[in-house]
């Protein structure tokens, strides 16, 4: 389980531009879907930029407050 | 040095065009993102298969660190990494998929 704040926290320390949407899926704050939006994402293919997010959220899913997460990153751009 | 663990993955990988390490078996997954890659995979009529990875943690750790990926399920399609559904349903929609298995199957 981990609030909202605290997980854009965390993406924030690597992604300091990033617009991040937050879904619970399931009501109970620790299966997500989230949208993060970055210019940093530019230039790197999807698998690259999950890559990054993984890293970012690397402690909360070790330690089990993300228990499973659906990604989508995009670029302001929209690519 | 490959270890016996990557040389067993790469074994798999080398065997079936389409391999899925998820958690649980095809008749009970025990995952939603493990379903959800099946039901995927079950629109396009090319078989597949499905590895159970929660059985043993060493192979886990080292498929991790072959992919560089952290989550389960990580699909492998003719030997080359794709990822999740996260990365597969963009593709799809690019109509990216349906060339890939094709080509997969036929001269792979």
């Amino acid at each position: 389980m981990i609030t909202t704040h605290t997980l854009t926290a965390y993406l924030h320390k690597v992604l300091p531009d990033a617009v991040v949407s937050v879904t619970d899926r399931t009501g109970t704050m620790d299966h997500f879907s989230i949208r993060v939006v970055s210019d940093l994402f530019k230039g790197k293919n999807l698998m690259d930029r999950h890559r990054l997010i993984y890293g970012a959220l690397g402690e909360p899913m070790k330690d089990g407050r993300i228990h499973a997460l659906e990604i989508k990153a995009e670029t302001t751009d929209g690519s | 040095m490959a270890s016996p663990l990557e040389d067993e993955i790469q074994a798999e990988i080398k065997q079936h065009k389409i391999l899925i390490y998820g958690k649980g078996t095809k008749a009970m997954p025990m995952c939603g993102f493990t379903r959800e890659t099946m039901q995927f995979f079950d629109k396009y009529g090319y078989p597949y298969e499905l590895i159970d990875a929660l059985p043993n943690p060493a192979k886990r750790e080292a498929l991790t660190k072959m992919t560089n990926w952290p989550t389960l399920p990580k699909v492998f399609i003719n030997g080359q990494f794709y990822g999740d559904t996260d990365i597969l349903d963009p593709m799809e929609k690019k109509g990216e998929i349906e060339p890939l298995l094709k080509d997969a199957f036929q001269n792979g």
